[in-house]
């Protein structure tokens, strides 16, 4: 307990506290701008964290994740953009309900409903954490690699690409992790002489450029859209009427944002997908869904604020990043030197628990944001980009250069973003590249010290029990999708005899 | 035409870095400890290079756009930015701005006054001042560090 009330009091910082109510009101405006979501926000604001004190960084970042995240279902109600992927299902329901001149109560039910999942996926961090780092306590380095293939592996699913080339993009980010000094051996490879390469190449920029300079070039692809404003009179809370109709769809998705945000790569994006669509699987009036119904947006945000807690759990407790975002917060943490894992509960437990506690703070503060700010944040939608991006892109360059104050970092930065831009036009998702470039150097460390360990006979991680089970998991989030796929085909073919 | 053309790129990529890999130091067999460096690079090139294949026989080909005379015009000002970062990183970031404010349609003065003095200006002061980080020198920074 002792800890618990330790990372408490670490926040209790007045200064910190300020710092954290700017954060959330930055978050929201990130969220509520087109183009930035929640990854890009934390990748920009990466190198602003790197002078501060670890807990005030990773603090602030996991502010920004959570309010980003919530602010998407401000722009998807008001004008039917969302404002980050994760509110894409929002809009189906929210702004149908806006049109008809309730984008009050819209508005009040994702609040509330995001405030809930938020604070129930918070709190089950707090306990799934500590308890998933003592499982992993005892892990060796096979354990440690054959989690670490599995982490990967659920990038298949993740993103915009295909299977194939999630795991192509995110293979390439392992790739580029073995760039610089080969930590066992001490051997430099792919360095071509640049001495800044011999640390290997860094977050920052890469995370920068993928996220941050290629959403520029597909931004240029989009000049000519235009959005209009609906007209909002105040924003309400949700009615007795409307609590009693989406409590149970709250809870529901609330949990299942948690599950799958605790799912390795996965993310807020597919939360809130599966969350509306359970809401409606569940609703006695699914076919309202699509017109305006009060659960859908209840069902898709409980679940996207939900998955940002969720996330949280194996990021902290094993260091492999829960979602996209929380990648990045890995980097935040690696750049501070902490180690995200089972140790981080117990010679850093203070660190940990002060995470927990500002996500929870977030979470309560989106009441008076969403309810009384979202008029005005909304109105950020509207910075015309032509402004907004060419700001983004000087950010993204200082960014880039004052982590290390390297020019070659900057050229690292541009360089990601023409190739992040043209992944994306080519259906490669960048973000299995931004988590196989975190995950790639311990990988590889895992793999050396496993055959260290094993004397070479690589074939005996398969002999013991965790490491096999975390194999066996690996293939069926490969090949899982490809076999229920063929089993429902079959299925199919013989209930209708042909 | 992507749909090989891509893949084909990633091969003679993958090829590329593992004839690349194959000039690493290699560690002398009785002080080796694990992998030899370039075993690992070797396996993931490995990997992307038949996934790549796969790839080619199995992914449906995209359909898209061509791309818009705004990303060229942005492209191109990507490297107008990398050939004046060499003279000053500021003044780069500037011109850049500017001229990508203006070829996505600003025409207000203001506007593009905005992007390319004065956003550049407060993010220099807020880095070198708040964050104490040092630019390096240049035509423009020059007036500041003296």
């Amino acid at each position: 307990m002792e800890p618990l009330f330790a990372g408490l009091y670490a926040l209790m910082d007045p200064q910190l506290l300020v710092l954290l109510f700017a954060a959330t009101l930055g978050g929201v405006i990130i969220g509520a701008l087109p183009g930035l979501n929640a990854t890009t926000g934390a990748a920009l604001l990466l190198p602003f964290t790197i002078t501060m004190e670890p807990i005030p960084a990773i603090a602030i970042l996991t502010t920004i994740y959570c309010a980003a995240t919530f602010a998407g279902a401000i722009t998807a109600i008001l004008i039917n953009t969302p404002g980050t992927s994760a509110s894409a299902t929002t809009c189906l329901d929210g702004y149908p309900l806006a049109q008809r001149g309730e984008a009050g109560r819209a508005l009040g039910m994702a609040t509330v409903s995001s405030t809930i999942g938020g604070i129930i996926s918070v709190i089950c961090l707090m306990l799934a954490a500590p308890l998933l780092a003592r499982m992993a306590y005892n892990f060796a380095p096979p354990e440690y690699f054959a989690l670490t293939v599995f982490g990967i592996s659920m990038l298949a699913t993740i993103g915009d690409g295909t299977p194939l080339k999630n795991i192509i993009a995110g293979a390439l980010g392992v790739l580029l992790a073995t760039v610089g000094k080969d930590l066992l051996t001490t051997v430099e490879r792919f360095t071509f002489g640049f001495n800044e390469l011999s640390e290997g190449i860094g977050f920052v920029p890469v995370m920068i450029g993928i996220f941050g300079i290629s959403e520029l070039l597909v931004q240029a692809e989009q000049l000519q859209g235009e959005r209009k404003l609906i007209e909002m009179k105040a924003i309400k809370l949700p009615s007795r009427e409307d609590y009693r109709r989406v409590w149970k769809t709250i809870l529901r998705s609330s949990g299942i944002g948690t599950f799958i945000g605790i799912l390795p790569a996965e993310g807020a994006t597919v939360a809130s997908m599966i969350g509306y669509n359970e809401a409606r699987r569940w609703s006695k009036t699914p076919e309202e869904f699509g017109k305006g119904a009060i659960e859908g947006i209840a069902g898709s945000e409980a679940a996207n604020n939900a998955a940002t807690g969720g996330a949280m759990v194996p990021t902290l407790a094993l260091g492999i990043p829960g979602s996209p975002t929380a990648a990045v917060i890995l980097a935040g943490l690696m750049i501070h030197g902490l180690q995200p894992g089972p140790t981080m509960f117990t010679e850093q437990a203070e660190f940990a628990y002060a995470i927990f506690w500002a996500m929870l703070l977030v979470n309560i503060t989106f009441i008076f944001v969403g309810l009384f700010g979202a008029k005005i944040f909304a109105r950020v939608t509207f910075v015309p980009v032509q402004i907004l991006w060419p700001i983004v892109f000087t950010f993204s360059i200082v960014g880039a250069y004052a982590l290390d104050q390297s020019m070659l970092d900057v050229y690292i930065a541009l360089a990601s973003g023409v190739i992040g831009y043209f992944m994306r036009r080519f259906g490669y998702s960048v973000v299995p590249l931004a988590i196989g470039l975190i995950l790639g150097g311990m990988l590889e460390k895992r793999l050396g010290q496993s055959l260290i360990m094993l004397d070479d006979q690589w074939w005996l991680m398969f002999a013991r029990p965790l490491s096999l089970l975390f194999f066996v998991l690996t293939i069926l989030a490969l090949f899982g999708p490809f076999f229920w796929r063929l089993f429902t085909q079959r299925d199919s073919i013989n209930s209708t005899g042909k | 035409m992507a749909r090989f053309a891509v893949p084909c790129g990633t091969i003679v990529f993958c090829l590329l870095a593992y004839w690349l890999s194959t000039q690493f130091d290699r560690v002398p067999p009785i002080l080796l400890r694990g992998m030899q460096p370039e075993d690992f690079p070797q396996m993931v090139l490995l990997l992307i290079m038949a996934l790549s294949v796969l790839v080619m026989i199995f992914d449906k080909p995209i359909e898209h756009d061509p791309m818009t005379f705004n990303v060229w015009t942005s492209l191109g000002l990507f490297v107008v930015f990398a050939l004046l970062s060499q003279i000053d990183l500021f003044l780069g970031l500037g011109v850049f701005a500017g001229a990508l404010a203006y070829t996505w349609g600003e025409r207000r003065l203001l506007g593009i006054g905005l992007v390319s003095v004065l956003s550049p200006t407060l993010i220099f002061l807020l880095f070198d001042q708040v964050f104490q980080i040092r630019f390096p020198r240049g035509l423009l920074t020059n007036i500041w560090y003296g």
